[in-house]
């Protein structure tokens, strides 16, 4: 009986104590109430850059970079572009996080599994966004972009033909700002000039600046060969351990040039004449890609360290003067080949595009966007995001009368403060700005117009740069050499191809993100990863290829690719 | 000796007395107490978190939370051993776990035997302060280190062309990855797991090595007869310990030095599980992996602690 | 112990030496490869050039960094942090080994309290509750975001534990027979005699607060609250991320910028340094600490 009593009590103390430690439990890693209120409005004056009446309080999640080169005493916080918000608009920057890249991300996710987002937020991803629409966590900005959108802005976005402003919205309403992304096509092949003079090798002699796959092989063996960077230990080709990429703007040392030309797409999904969606990397033109580069490997042309030779070692190979060529974005001398130019001050680099027998570059075009903001759903001026792109994207770009107005914020382009300064760190630029641009740079080097004409502050400083380039090539400033090289070769071999028409352009089926691949392209791209490096090293076969293939859509790529298929059908009906 | 023990005991039921007659507070509560701060920051930070362990049952979305999202029972166990590449993510895993425990163990054993001959004191503490250095950098920084020494062009490669082998990609081959994982891995730790063996030798009678030399044994022998066995308890010991971690084939060094080139033979249980997680932000899976890997943690451990017990009267915990 | 007739003579003890001497040489090298780095000019360190010895030598990199104002609020953030994680530690670590070290005869609910800490050594929940929790706490942004989650080290409370094991009873018994409470015994007779496991628990201590930098890039959002090894952590970015993250040009060239290795090796050297000072201190008592703490009998 007593004994019994003794239990009882003991279970019910344990009761309790696991009762309570429950109710702590939910109370630390509860989200809070679900329940989203609307917060009253602040009122503001008409217009795409109507200033608040009272200070709007706007906390923010910012996507930094380690070195913002901000002049003392300045902060992401408090800066001249927060400043200037703060002047025109009436708006009060409050970062709620601060990372860099991976991080920023994770940072991301804790504040969505906290319940508690940002008031305005980047994201970088599709997947993201979707499950941010999904769960209602973001405002509807259909009317506050029809209302506050200036009309520069609303061009810019047309420019893209909706292409842009569709991977946004979501049963026909705009959940999202995204930011644009140009078609930054083809992957450039940076080839040292000064290397092709030494050895004598006569490429390109009609000057269309595009060369077959056979004189890309012919320029590395004479490389391998001739070793004219004098290094003992030269390299022919160098590639990533991952070889191919998605987007041009992020082909540094990758194989899609190459590719291309047979025809493969790697990473995209584009559909057959029929309609019927593929996996780029699958398809068998990426099978003749592999091959070639397996032939290369073969033959030592290709790094006999591929696959293990990271991007940091690449880059050190193009210093050291072991290999001669980089493919990559056009904007590679800016900031990675200048590397080269510091430690080689006699290194020049030319730009060529890879073409197939009949002189086509084929290339895909770019996904629209690339990184979107969001409002928080509740929050008291959504609007507020649309006016920070007017702001940034109109006012600033387009005024004649910045450095007067705004001497700090001219200040602050003129120093190359960072891009992620600026409260919306997207890029906002219409479809044909970057050859808009390079049209104003070329034609004021050339001197058919003058320096005033000259659209954007950016082309300006460009333009001196190439001015003092051109004035002493052998003594110039690396960055002056480097501004040279991206525009004067890198832009130019672009324009070139698209006046003559000689890009042959593929559109992408699908750059969203389905069902099975949220769960099986981590697995998935390891796979394919695995695979082609096997191929290329000659670990496997080239037939190995097909048993990629079968595996692929084993793993779970045929149902990801039937998830395409009806997600593209569903947007044509 | 009797006088004491009367006194003991006088003072023991002093004692008690005292206790009974208003000492507030009895050994038993006071233990509690002292448990007490401690277990409030365990129950916090430890305890509580570990709701989140339900997410391995879960299709968790960071938007619904813990609480709302939806449970799927051992589906994310299910699509785990679906996966082709788990078998051979196991097998990696042992493979270089136990590699490191046995040559980690042999390397520290010797090193530590060879120590204790050093008779000049300067020499003896300069080396060992340095022998353990290694231990406290992160693999982040010597990762940069093994690479430059054996890449093609490294000095290691140098070494073996001249001597007529030939260079080995020893970062891209799937015969040499696991051997370098385990070498790199054995060169940082031996210093510092050396120093259990060390003290284990100092503990042995000298008296015994003494008459062993006596009678002619050389200094083979009395390594083979004397010191090893002296200090077997040790070893045994130390090698149950470390059994409780072979599922751990050590993160930061294979995610700095591994490429998908010897994914093959280098893809362990932890890089599978980070590259799951961060590529996909598969939270549910991940938690399940990591689950699943506690639980034979915990298996090991208990098992290790008892194999202990049996073989040295010692225990771990 | 080894006589020179058993060790045959002088050569095997040259040989002995020498081996000796050579294990402890490669051990160094990584330190000598970092410290050269830190040495060479930007251009040598980046083309992968800088084996043991500096190339084109300059100190550039250190005096970068001494104008680099957050790298040193950094280093203060890390110091603050090891002072009050090293009393948080000690104190609680030591409070619990001692009821613990105690049998379940004279301690009742001992063996439920290790067999939670067990538990709590093994299992964890993951990133995201133990982050909620952090945050429900209001401690997200302070340095007790950095503390407070580590303030109990199982390991190191077995370790101790094990070590008062250790701790001939004769030596308490005195003193309980004076009256002295259990807190009393501690402080007064355990404590003082077991300095080595201490010092070994404390090195731990430091040198796992002093490296840790996960801890800082989850609850900090600011990088002015960064402690110095989250710092060290962030500037080493890849590239490539940025590049796949669509980052713009002038993100690419001021990010090339700063990933100088030969800034990021002097960085390492700088924020080793403390712990070298720390360490011969406390060395002397790792062994006796490490092998007494491993076990009970």
């Amino acid at each position: 009986m007593k004994d019994q009593t003794k239990q009882f009590r003991r279970q019910f103390r344990s009761a309790l104590l696991l009762g309570s430690l429950t109710a702590a439990a939910v109370w630390m890693t509860a989200c809070g109430s679900r329940e989203v209120k609307q917060e009253p409005e602040v009122a503001a004056e008409d217009g795409p850059f109507g200033a608040y009446q009272e200070t709007l309080r706007c906390g923010m999640g910012r996507s930094t970079i380690a070195n913002p080169k901000f002049p003392e005493g300045d902060t992401y916080e408090d800066n001249a572009y927060t400043r200037y918000l703060k002047n025109r608009l009436n708006v009060q920057i409050v970062d709620d996080f601060e990372a860099n890249g991976a991080d920023y991300d994770r940072q991301v996710s804790l504040s969505i599994a906290a319940g508690q987002l940002p008031d305005v937020l980047k994201i970088g991803s599709k997947d993201l966004l979707d499950e941010l629409v999904e769960n209602d966590l973001v405002a509807d900005l259909t009317d506050a972009y029809e209302t506050y959108a200036s009309d520069y802005v609303k061009e810019i976005y047309d420019s893209y033909d909706g292409r842009c402003l569709d991977l946004a919205t979501y049963d026909g309403r705009l959940m999202a700002i995204p930011g644009t992304n140009l078609d930054s096509a083809p992957s450039v092949t940076y080839i040292r000039q000064d290397w092709l003079e030494k050895t004598g090798l006569s490429i390109d002699p009609e000057g269309d600046k595009c060369i077959t796959v056979d004189e890309l092989e012919l320029i590395a063996k004479t490389f391998l060969e001739q070793d004219p960077g004098g290094s003992g230990n030269p390299v022919g080709i160098a590639y990533v351990p991952y070889l191919t990429v998605d987007d041009y703007g992020s082909s540094g040392f990758a194989l899609n040039a190459v590719a291309s030309v047979f025809g493969a797409f790697p990473k995209v999904w584009l559909a057959d004449e029929n309609g019927q969606v593929f996996y780029g990397s699958t398809a068998p033109e990426m099978k003749e890609a592999l091959g070639k580069a397996a032939e290369w490997f073969q033959e030592g042309i290709l790094d006999p360290q591929f696959g293990t030779r990271t991007w940091d070692d690449i880059t050190a190979l193009l210093t050291n003067g072991q290999t001669g060529i980089a493919f990559g974005p056009w904007h590679i001398p800016d900031w990675l080949l200048n590397n080269v130019r510091g430690m080689n001050p006699e290194a020049r680099f030319a730009a060529y595009a890879i073409a197939d027998e009949e002189g086509k570059v084929h290339v895909t075009h770019s996904n629209a966007s690339n990184g979107y903001m969001v409002v928080r759903k509740g929050y008291s001026n959504p609007e507020v995001l649309v006016k920070m792109v007017n702001l940034y994207f109109d006012e600033m770009v387009n005024s004649k009368t910045l450095a007067q107005d705004q001497p700090e914020v001219a200040e602050y382009i003129q120093q190359g403060v960072d891009g992620t300064a600026r409260p919306i760190s997207l890029e906002i630029n219409a479809y044909t700005s970057l050859l808009d641009d390079y049209s104003d740079i070329r034609r004021c080097v050339n001197g058919e117009i003058t320096l005033d004409e000259v659209r954007t502050s950016e082309s300006k400083s460009v333009v001196a740069s190439v001015n003092n380039y051109l004035a002493d090539p052998d003594g110039a400033e690396v960055t002056d050499w480097a501004k040279y090289t991206s525009r004067m070769e890198g832009i130019d071999l672009i324009e070139r191809l698209t006046t003559e028409e000689q890009f042959a352009w593929e559109t992408p089926a699908f750059w969203g993100v389905t069902e099975t691949m949220k769960t099986n392209n981590a697995s998935l791209g390891t796979l394919e990863e695995e695979s082609f490096v096997a191929i290329v090293t000659g670990a496997r076969s080239l037939d190995a290829f097909d048993d990629f293939v079968a595996a692929w859509n084993e793993q779970g790529g045929s149902q990801i690719t039937q998830e395409v298929q009806e997600a593209v059908d569903g947007k044509e009906n | 000796m009797k006088e004491m023990a009367i006194k003991s005991k006088a003072a023991r039921s002093a004692g008690t007395v005292r206790r009974l007659e208003g000492r507030p507070l009895s050994s038993q509560v006071m233990y509690h107490l002292m448990m007490f701060p401690g277990m409030v920051f365990l129950l916090i930070f430890s305890f509580v978190p570990m709701f989140g362990i339900i997410m391995a049952f879960q299709d968790y979305v960071p938007a619904k939370g813990i609480l709302q999202s939806e449970f799927v029972g051992l589906k994310h166990f299910q699509y785990m051993f679906s996966l082709p590449d788990v078998g051979r993510i196991f097998t990696n895993t042992l493979m270089i776990a136990l590699g490191k425990i046995l040559l980690g163990t042999v390397a520290a054993i010797v090193f530590a035997i060879l120590l204790n001959e050093i008779r000049i004191t300067v020499m003896k503490k300069f080396v060992q302060t340095i022998v353990y250095l290694p231990h406290f950098l992160s693999w982040v920084v010597l990762a940069a280190v093994v690479v430059n020494m054996v890449n093609l062009d490294g000095p290691v490669n140098q070494f073996l062309a001249a001597v007529g082998i030939g260079k080995i990609n020893f970062l891209g081959s799937n015969v040499w990855f696991r051997p370098l994982i385990v070498l790199t891995d054995v060169w940082k730790e031996f210093g510092y797991n050396s120093i259990v063996y060390l003290a284990a030798i100092t503990a042995i009678d000298p008296g015994l090595h003494e008459a062993a030399a006596m009678d002619g044994a050389t200094w083979w022998k009395r390594v083979w007869h004397i010191t090893l066995p002296g200090m077997l308890p040790v070893i045994l010991l130390m090698a149950a310990m470390n059994l409780t971690s072979i599922l751990s084939a050590g993160f930061d060094q294979i995610y700095n030095l591994y490429s998908p080139m010897v994914y093959q033979t280098g893809d362990v249980l932890d890089t599978y599980v980070y590259r799951m997680g961060l590529i996909s932000r598969q939270y549910s899976f991940s938690t399940a992996v990591g689950l699943l890997r506690s639980v034979v943690g915990m298996i090991l451990m208990v098992s290790a602690n008892e194999l202990t017990k049996r073989f040295t009267d010692q225990k771990i915990f | 112990m080894v006589t020179k007739k058993g060790l045959r003579g002088n050569l095997g003890r040259v040989v002995i030496y020498l081996i000796v001497l050579l294990l402890g040489l490669i051990c160094l090298l990584p330190l000598l490869n970092i410290l050269a780095l830190s040495f060479s000019s930007s251009d040598a360190a980046a083309a992968n050039i800088v084996g043991f010895w500096p190339v084109k030598f300059t100190v550039a990199a250190y005096r970068k960094i001494l104008e680099d104002g957050q790298f040193w609020r950094s280093f203060l953030i890390s110091v603050a942090r090891v002072a009050i994680q090293l009393a948080l530690n000690l104190v609680l670590i030591v409070l619990m080994a001692y009821p613990l070290s105690k049998s379940e005869r004279e301690f009742k609910g001992r063996n439920i309290y290790m067999n939670l800490l067990i538990f709590a050594m093994l299992f964890s929940g993951g990133m995201i509750p133990s982050y909620l929790v952090v945050r429900n706490l209001g401690l997200i942004n302070t340095i007790w975001a950095l503390v407070l989650p580590g303030a109990v080290p199982i390991f190191s409370v077995i370790m101790v534990m094990n070590f008062f094991i250790g701790v001939p009873k004769s030596l308490a018994e005195a003193a309980i027979i004076d009256g002295a409470t259990p807190l009393q015994v501690l402080t007064k007779v355990y404590i003082p005699c077991s300095k080595p496991v201490i010092a070994t628990i404390a090195l731990f201590s430091i040198v796992g607060s002093w490296n840790d930098f996960f801890g800082g890039l989850i609850y900090m959002t600011k990088v002015a609250n960064y402690p110095l090894q989250t710092y060290i952590q962030t500037l080493s970015v890849r590239l490539e991320d940025i590049l796949n993250s669509g980052g713009s040009l002038t993100t690419l060239v001021n990010a090339m910028e700063v990933s100088k290795q030969n800034l990021n090796a002097a960085k390492i050297v700088v924020s080793v340094i403390p712990l070298l000072l720390i360490y011969p201190i406390l060395q002397k008592y790792l062994i006796t600490g490490i092998v007494m703490g491993s076990v009970k009998e």
